[in-house]
Order: C-alpha cells, then structure tokens, then sequence
C-alpha cells in the first residue's frame, strides 16, 4: 500500500493511490507528475456512514464502496477501500458536477483523458465496414484472400470458408422455412417422407398449373410479384398463398372476465409462425373437404394445390374466416387489456 | 313396523294416487312411476348436460363467428367419390407439355440422318412432334416420368442411348458389306437409373430411322388376367390367345406406325378368319383385326409375316417390365393350374424373337427393359442377368442352386441374350441436363461445378432419377 501523503496544502490527510494497473494497461505509458492536489475522497470522511443502525436507513457508501460490495457479493476481487475514491470517478457520468470542479482537476481530467488516445488521433473511428457484401454480419474480412498454403493457419486443413457464410449453410436450416413448416403440418401419424412426397408434389401441381388471375377484392400481400412469375417459383407460390391468408390475430376467449360466467374474447397478436400455422389449418381442412378426382399418392397434394390456387385466386372460403376473424377482432378491440402506464 | 313394510306401504300410496283423485292432488310425490318402487329411471337418465362454450352475446342484429376449437388437425377425407373409371384415367394421364416452363432456344430435335451419330452424346435432343405422337400411341412415356414439367419432351443422349444407336446402326446393316442382323438385349440398371427412358429413346430412333415399331407397353398388363383370354385351336401343348389385348395392340400398332402401313400393300395371302379384299393395305388388314377382336390373333400373325417379307423396313420390338412374363401368369387353365406366361401367344412370339428361335430377315431389334420397382420374383431371369453380364465381363460365371426349382423354359429363352447395362450419369452428362433444366426455368440455382458436384453425389454418383428428384422434383 502506498504511504499516505501528508501536503503542506492541505488540512487533511489525503489517501494517494497510483491508478490501478489494469487501466493503464491499454495507455502508452507517459510519466505524469504527482498532483499537487487532492484528487480522492476518503472513506472516512463521510459523515453519515454509520449514524444508523437499521440496514436500509443507511446512506449509499461511495462509488468504490458500492463497487467493493458489489464485488463481494460476486466473489470478486474489489477495488481497495482503504485506497479511498479517485475525484475522476465521482464525477464520471455527471455533467453537472464536471464544470463545478475545480479548474486545476478539470485540467488534469483533461489531461487523463487525452492521454488515452496518442496525439492527432480521433475520438471516433475512421474506418468503415463494407455493406456491400449482402445481409450477413460483416466479420470486416471482405477481401480475406484465403491462405494458399494450408499449414499457415494451424488446425485448419481445407481452408477458413468464405463469408458470409449461405443461407443454407447450416444442416438444419437448409430448406426454405415455409417449405419447412408446411411439410410438418402435412405430416401425419409422424410419417415425413410421406409428408415430404406430398410436399414436392405440391410444389409441382403449383409449378404447372395455370397463372393464376388475382380477384382484385381479394388482394394478395403488397409487393407480391405479378401472378405470371408465381408458377415458375412455387415456393414462392406457396409462402404468397400462406402469407396472404394469414389472420393477424386469434380470438382467445378469457374465461369468466366478461361476468356471469361469460367469456370475453380478447384478441392476441400472432407471430409470424402461428399466423401461417393458422393458415395452413385452413387451407388443409379446406382442401380435405374437396373433391378427390384420382387414385393413388397424388390426390391429396392435388387437392391441397387446388386450394392454394383457389387462395391465390380468391376463390377460397379461407379469406371468409380470416375475415370474419380480424372482424371480431375489431368489434372487441375494447377488451384489450394494455399494461397500464405509469 | 319393519321397514318393507313401510316401504310397501309407501308405494302402494304412490299406485293408489290415481285411483283417489282427491288424494291425488295433495300427494308429495308428483312424478308418476310405473312400477311400484324403482331408482332405474332416474339411475340411467342422461346426466345434465354441462353448459359449454358461454360467450358474451352478441349485439343485436350483429353476425357472431363461432371460433370455438373444434377438434384438432386435418378432418379426415369427406369429399364425394368420382365416377367409375375417373381416377385410372386420371392416374394414368400422361401429360407432356408444362405452358409455364420456358422454351428452350438451344433445344435441336433429333432428325433422321444425324439421330444415331457419335456426336450427339452428352447433349440434350429434342423429340419430333411426330415421333412424340408415336411415342405416346405405343404407351412409351409413363406416368412417373417427370415430362409434364418440361415445354415439350426432349432426352438426353447418354453413353448408354449412344451404344443403343449403334446397335440400330447394326441391325439397319446399311454400310458397306453389312447385312441386316437381329439384335437381341435385355435393359438392366439400378432403380431409377433410366431403363424405361432407354427404352423410349431406342423407340424413338427406331421411329426417326423409319423402323415399324411394335411395343408391349406394360408386361403385367398381358399376364395379370384382366383381359380375357381362349386357347388357341389347333395348337399342342394349348397356347392361349388375348383378343381384347391383341386389337388394343393391334390399334396401338396402326397409330403408330401409320405411314408405312398405308403404303404398302398385302403380298401374301394369309388365312383369316374374315375375308379380306384383295390389293388391300397393311392398314387395311390391321383394321380388320381391330373391328373383330375375335380374329385379332390371325390378323397379328398375318401381320408379322406381312412385315418380315423382303424389302420391308426393319423392325423395333420391345417390352417393358420383364419379369412379369418370365413366370406363370395369373390365368388359369381348364384344369385349373396357372398358365406360364411363355403359353401366352402374344408371350409366345415375343420370346421366341428374344430367344433368337426367330430372326428378322428385315433386321431389326429386340429390347426389353426390366423394371426394379415392379418386379415379381422371377429367379431364373435374375440369375440368367447375372450370367449374361459375367459372360459380357468374362468374370465367373454363377452356379444355380441346385436345391431351387428351376423355370427351365426361362432359362432357355434367356440363354444368349446380352444384356445392356445402364448405370449412372457422368458429370459432363449430369451438367448438360441440369443446364436444361435450368434454361427450362425448373431449376432456379446458379449451376456451376459445385453444384452440379453435389447434385451428382446427393443422386447416388448421377443416377438419373434421383438426380431429377433432388434437382426439380423439389423433393426434399
């Protein structure tokens, strides 16, 4: 522990720590020379420490008090208490407290604080990340040639990959989300591949069937392609059938809340998932409902494409429901129960 | 007083109440019973119905919609049923133009002088109009086929359809000092390797090149007894013929190849059951059969030997799903044992050309395809497969197990016939097909070599099927 200084200047004795090691780590070193002032507060000196016995009735302590409790709490190593308090940290954070300080230890934060970067730098960076290189988090490694020669990057054998790495990349992720969720909700008795020939059977019923010709009282998602491209992507066919028919809200019926023993309905907002979860639903049931017009695997993907054709087109009964569902919605949009503001 | 007593006494009151109205009236017990004391009725009354699904009610004059949860998931199938008939016809559509998929600019059909040249390996033809008209009247696409995705049908010439043309090169023996020769191949390969699309593809030459082409479309239909069948009189051991079958095949035949029968006349004098004017047509005589089934095996003979007459054109016979006749079929005799499929006439002259018992003098080929998704057990052809590919590699030839019955008649059809061996796609191959489905606008990816890579390696080393499955099938 460094000996306490005792300055002519000054009444008291004024604890004097060097700053701790670990911020100075970062700095290049520049000797400063010891202030002729007093830049710590000690732990003693407050006057309210232990003028109450109750625990809650006791004043905050200090800032390195605070840090040091903390820290015990943690199981951690602390700031020194007996060291007392740098001025610096007092004031940090108070903008207030900054200009009523002295003008000699504004002065000498001034210098801390220059003393951080090496002279003629900026505070703020110069360099820029490229967002050229799509949507993917830029690791700031565009133009990272890849090693020619293996051994210069140890434990790395067929070289580093280039990113950002595909949207497919990862296994589990590698079909397309809707493809995804819809072959899961086709599937039935746990029987996927089943699911997945209905799937692709789908998607090849969408890919050959006529364009479709958009009812316009029944619109499709704005900024949905014209209906001439849907057919040769059928995926994109089916996220815009599942997407379009998607109710925004459920209906949950609060048990008892509206009195008597009457339910009030509530509308909840749906995410993403459950909005063409619900969607899929329809469009299934609906499609279980037609017609089958062959034998074999094929009927039930026929039907369900007819059905995605007849959303498409505005033919289904699906839009009725998601109608009639955003329509009670809105009549009982008085039960929402907001958090209420303070 | 004991208590039955009481009680008896009790219900008599009960009886009694109707007989004094006066009582009657101020009886406590209200509820007349028939019998003197039981709790059954009330025992085995339906339980009160519990109130369910209380909702605020609705406004006045206000449509409420009823979002109760009805049971889960996907009700099972309540559609109506179609009409008798309706769904064969539906599953066995063939459709061979997608109006979606783009055209292919770079898309050369295959034509009569350049169709069984080297060069066109690894490139993807396009097929004729006329020759697709054929193809479809001889039942050569199937179903599962994945040509209802494309604008029109086209293949690609393989290694294997290359080796195929040189064989038609052969038989056709037009070159200097060649004669005209019979040859004789079974298709085999892998599932979804391609056989029947080899088989099309040797069709659609033989049609190019002008051949009269003869195809059995589906070896099960001929042998699964759905068709009627009579022996044949007059033959030993009995041989059974197929009318129905026959003029099917026999209008198939007509559809197909048209042209030719048209042009030419009726040389010999063939013994019909039906007289036939003179000078008439090969047409002619084929629709003879057509109209009256009943001699439809006559008029097929007649035929045959029509066609093998010298200066006529060379001709493609072919089968698909062998080893549906290389066993008993499902007919049955008089004496109620099954009838081979060799007894079959129809059979009966397709393995006789295979056998090499019967040449063409025309010259010509003799293909058939075996099927791996649909094939019955057939022991004896399998292991004459095995034989006939140890033969072509001069590697051991197998030994059968002498403790299996052996379907000698199998055996010895199968005797010399080589065999065709179709295996996977190369990548060069594999690149010019994925290219055309890119162009076609089925396949939405940036085909470059680690594409086409992974493709070739997910379908099994470019089996052809799987590689139209992974790549525009969608499957996942």
């Amino acid at each position: 522990m460094p000996p306490r200084l005792n300055l002519l200047s000054f009444a008291r004795p004024i604890p004097y720590r060097s700053r701790p090691s670990l911020q100075c780590l970062a700095r290049p070193t520049k000797p400063t020379a010891p202030s002729q002032f007093r830049l710590y507060s000690g732990a003693a000196d407050q006057p309210s420490a232990d003028r109450s016995k109750q625990p809650d009735a006791k004043p905050l302590p200090s800032v390195s008090g605070e840090a040091a409790q903390t820290a015990e709490i943690m199981g951690e190593q602390g700031p020194d208490l007996e060291q007392g308090t740098p001025v610096e940290e007092v004031v940090k954070g108070d903008k207030e407290a900054l200009e009523k300080l002295p003008k000699v230890l504004q002065d000498s934060i001034k210098i801390k604080s220059s003393t951080s970067a090496p002279k003629g730098s900026r505070s703020y960076s110069t360099s820029t990340t490229s967002e050229i290189s799509g949507d993917g988090f830029d690791m700031g490694l565009v133009g990272f040639s890849q090693p020619s020669a293996a051994p210069e990057i140890p434990g790395v054998k067929f070289g580093l990959p280039t990113l950002p790495l595909p949207r497919d990349g990862n296994m589990k992720h590698r079909y397309d989300t809707v493809v995804d969720q819809v072959t899961n909700l086709l599937m039935k008795h746990g029987e996927k591949s089943v699911a997945q020939r209905n799937m692709s059977l789908i998607l090849q019923h969408l890919r050959t069937s006529q364009i479709p010709t958009i009812n316009p009282a029944r619109p499709l998602l704005p900024g949905a392609p014209p209906p001439s491209h849907l057919p040769l992507n059928p995926i994109l066919y089916l996220t815009l059938a599942i997407d379009s028919v998607a109710p925004l809200l459920r209906i949950r019926n609060q048990k008892g809340a509206a009195g008597g023993g009457v339910a009030l309905q509530i509308p909840v907002p749906l995410g993403i998932r459950q909005r063409r979860r619900t969607a899929v639903e329809w469009i299934l049931k609906a499609a279980s409902k037609r017609r089958n017009k062959g034998s074999g695997k094929n009927g039930f993907a026929q039907r369900v494409a007819d059905e995605l054709v007849a959303v498409v087109e505005g033919r289904s009964g699906v839009w009725d429901r998601r109608n009639g569902i955003h329509k009670l919605a809105v009549a009982s949009r008085a039960n929402v129960v907001l958090p209420r503001k303070r | 007083m004991p208590p039955s007593v009481c009680l008896r006494g009790f219900s008599q009151l009960a009886l009694d109440r109707t007989a004094h109205a006066s009582i009657a009236s101020r009886c406590l017990l209200t509820v007349p019973r028939s019998s003197c004391f039981s709790t059954s009725a009330t025992r085995y009354a339906n339980p009160n119905k519990k109130k369910t699904g209380m909702v605020a009610a609705p406004k006045r004059g206000v449509k409420s919609l009823n979002v109760k949860k009805g049971r889960k998931g996907v009700q099972p199938d309540t559609g109506k049923r179609p009409a008798p008939g309706e769904r064969k016809a539906m599953r066995k559509r063939i459709v061979l133009s997608n109006n979606n998929a783009l055209e292919v600019s770079s898309l050369i059909d295959l034509d009569k002088p350049s169709v069984l040249s080297k060069k066109n390996e690894g490139q993807v033809k396009g097929l004729p109009e006329e020759v697709v008209d054929a193809l479809r009247a001889v039942e050569a696409f199937k179903p599962t086929q994945g040509w209802s995705l494309f604008r029109r049908p086209a293949t690609l010439i393989r290694k294997e359809t290359t080796q195929l043309a040189k064989l038609i090169k052969e038989a056709e023996g037009k070159g200097e000092g060649e004669t005209a020769k019979t040859i004789r191949r079974v298709v085999v390969g892998e599932r979804m390797s391609g056989k029947s699309s080899l088989l099309l593809q040797g069709l659609a030459m033989a049609f190019v090149r002008d051949w009269v082409v003869v195809n059995l479309p589906d070896a099960q239909d001929i042998v699964n007894a759905h068709t009627e069948y009579a022996p044949l009189p007059g033959s030993q051991p009995t041989q059974y013929t197929q009318d129905a079958y026959t003029a099917n095949l026999l209008s198939q035949i007509l559809k197909a190849n048209k042209k030719i029968f048209e042009g030419a006349l009726v040389t010999t004098a063939p013994t019909l059951p039906l007289p036939l004017p003179a000078n008439s047509t090969l047409k002619q005589l084929v629709e003879l059969g057509i109209v009256n089934p009943d001699a439809s095996w006559p008029v097929f003979a007649a035929l045959w030997t029509e066609l093998t007459q010298p200066g006529r054109p060379p001709i493609m016979l072919a089968i698909d799903g062998l080893s549906h006749v290389m066993r008993n079929s499902e007919y049955l005799s008089a004496d109620v044992k099954p009838i081979h499929a060799h007894d079959l006439t129809l059979i009966r002259h397709f393995v006789d050309h295979l056998s090499g018992k019967t040449a063409l003098p025309n010259g010509g080929m003799i293909l058939a395809a075996t099927s791996k998704s649909n094939s019955p057990a057939s022991p004896a052809l399998e292991f004459s497969i095995q034989v006939a590919e140890a033969r072509q590699h001069s590697g051991d030839v197998p030994i059968w197990n002498p403790y299996k019955n052996v379907d000698q008649r199998v055996i010895d059809v199968m005797k010399d016939v080589e065999v065709l061996k179709v295996g996977g796609l190369s990548k060069e191959e594999a690149r010019a097909l994925i290219e055309y489905y890119a162009a076609s606008g089925m396949l939405r990816a940036k085909v470059d070599e680690p594409f086409i890579t992974e493709k070739w390696s997910l379908a099994g080393m470019g089996n052809v099927g799987e590689l139209e499955r992974v790549t525009v099938r969608l499957r996942v």
